[in-house]
């Protein structure tokens, strides 16, 4: 308890007798962590709206005129299928209906056509863009299926944008975190390197390399969480203006953005976490190093 | 604590020889200088001593302990019972007077109280309470000299190394310094110290042991600054 109390007492030290290079942290650290949080942020956005515009896609499949058919186990057969998010069923005088409801005063039309020309069909909702074409083909493999409607090129386009958007987000959050984590790094590394003939002397008259150690981490740590918690306030501040203005000039963007404040402020404190983790993993590793090195006798 | 030197010889890269095949052992209590001009190795002997250096060839053993052998984890633990004082002080720059000296104790997690007792009675044998407050650069270097020399002090050490601690002072504090070292000495403790101080050699009358380029050229029991 004695040990823990000194080096606590160490560790607020550290700051305040470095404060300008422990500042330098600090804002280094939020700068970096904001960019990164921004830069999720709008990866999970873009990925928002691309899963919202998949979820809207159809794929209709009709059925061969034949009363022999078993619908039921037709169902359930395609529920099944890969891709599929759920399957509406439609009878044809439930599709008749509809499409006179859809035609409106022109659905007298639809008289001249005698018998209702309508199959049994389905409205079919995926999961993904990708996994249009591939349903495309299984359903028309089935023996009962007489034709398949779906937006193929629309599909293609959005299966392709989403393939591109994951990866582009994927690299973006790892080029982002490898940039904060090395900024962060240099920025522990060079605060370190002003101390190094301190932990030295140090470590000449007795302390324990964990004694040593301890207040460095902490402090690399503690400057690094402050750093998030700033981001954090940083993101908050500019995202909801942020995603009213967009809203306002782009319309169709409304109902796609993330606006829920729980949400964003869950995705704050989680970047907090990941920077108090950065600032422990990079101050631990540069700590060791610095005491491997000037420990090492000659 | 007994110092052994067995045939050492300590080569700094690429090709420098600061030590050639030095023997000597000091026994449990003794009080030994060491004396040579710059350069012939004195300092190099003791930093072998503190284990900053390992050397080339031989064995330096300390308190039975091979400190070649000894254990990464067990180093700290075996300086704490060395007191050293450096020629260039080794104080903390960030730290005052009071702190610097308290740091050696916290690291061995004294309680408070038997750190700020302890930290004042060897402030007040080095005379600075009234600097106590102050960080080694407010000092002189005599004054930073004491600091050092009251922070080897602060664990009551049983061997006691001193590398030309009377260089920066003036006749009276070297006087009150030598004072102390003998004081440390006769309390039990081993103390090896390097100078080129020749009337505080001559004075004291105690073990000598002289290098020459790396070669130790005399070991005379109450020996003078010159034979």
């Amino acid at each position: 308890m004695t040990a823990f109390k000194y080096v606590l007492r160490d560790t607020w030290r550290l700051i305040t007798h470095h404060w300008v290079l422990g500042l330098l942290t600090l804002i280094t650290a939020g700068v970096m962590l904001w960019i990164l949080g921004v830069t999720t942020l709008f990866s999970l956005n873009l990925e928002n709206l691309l899963s919202k515009l998949e979820s809207e896609l159809v794929v209709q499949a009709y059925l061969k005129r034949d009363n022999t058919i078993d619908v039921e186990k037709i169902t359930a057969e395609i529920k099944t299928l890969p891709g599929v998010a759920n399957v509406k069923v439609f009878s044809p005088s439930d599709s008749l209906a509809k499409l006179q409801e859809k035609m409106g005063s022109q659905s007298r039309a639809l008289d001249m056509l005698g018998d209702n020309p309508i199959p049994w069909n389905f409205e079919i909702h995926v999961n993904n863009a990708v996994d249009v074409e591939p349903l495309v083909e299984n359903l028309q493999e089935m023996p009962e299926v007489d034709d398949v409607v779906y937006a193929g090129m629309v599909v293609r386009r959005i299966s392709a944008l989403s393939s591109v958007s994951s990866r582009a987000a994927l690299v973006m959050f790892v080029l982002s975190v490898i940039i904060t984590a090395l900024v962060v790094y240099n920025t522990i590394h060079i605060s370190l390197y002003s101390r190094r003939d301190e932990i030295g002397i140090m470590y000449l008259v007795g302390a324990t390399r964990a004694y040593i150690a301890t207040p460095f981490v902490l402090e690399g740590t503690l400057l690094a969480l402050l750093g998030a918690l700033l981001a954090g306030g940083g993101i908050i501040a500019a995202y909801f203006p942020g995603t009213v203005l967009l809203q306002n000039s782009l319309s169709f963007l409304s109902s796609s953005l993330i606006t829920d404040r729980n949400i964003i402020i869950r995705f704050c404190l989680l970047l907090a976490g990941f920077g108090a983790t950065l600032g422990w993993v990079c101050s631990y590793l540069i700590v060791t190093r610095f005491i491997n090195a000037i420990t090492k006798p000659l | 604590m007994k110092v052994i030197f067995s045939g050492v010889t300590k080569v700094f890269e690429p090709d420098i020889a600061a030590l050639l095949d030095v023997s000597f052992k000091i026994e449990q209590g003794e009080f030994v200088f060491v004396i040579g001009a710059t350069g012939s190795g004195k300092s190099t002997l003791l930093r072998l001593m503190t284990r900053e250096i390992l050397p080339t060839k031989g064995v330096v053993e300390i308190g039975d302990v091979n400190l070649r052998k000894m254990r990464k984890a067990d180093i700290p633990y075996y300086r704490r019972d060395v007191g050293l004082v450096a020629q260039d002080f080794k104080l903390i720059p960030s730290l005052t007077v009071f702190e610097n000296i308290a740091f050696v104790m916290e690291a061995m997690s004294m309680p408070r109280s038997v750190v700020e007792d302890r930290a004042k009675e060897v402030i007040n044998r080095v005379g600075l309470w009234r600097r106590r407050h102050m960080k080694p650069a407010q000092l002189s270097g005599g004054e930073q000299q004491r600091v050092s020399i009251a922070r080897a002090l602060a664990n009551s050490p049983s061997l006691f190394i001193a590398d030309e601690p009377t260089g920066n002072l003036d006749f009276h504090t070297a006087a009150d310094v030598m004072k102390i070292l003998f004081d440390i000495n006769s309390a039990g403790a081993t103390v090896i110290m390097s100078t080129h101080n020749q009337s505080i050699v001559n004075a004291a009358r105690q073990r000598v042991l002289e290098l020459d380029e790396g070669k130790l050229v005399r070991d005379e029991q109450r020996g003078g600054y010159t034979v």
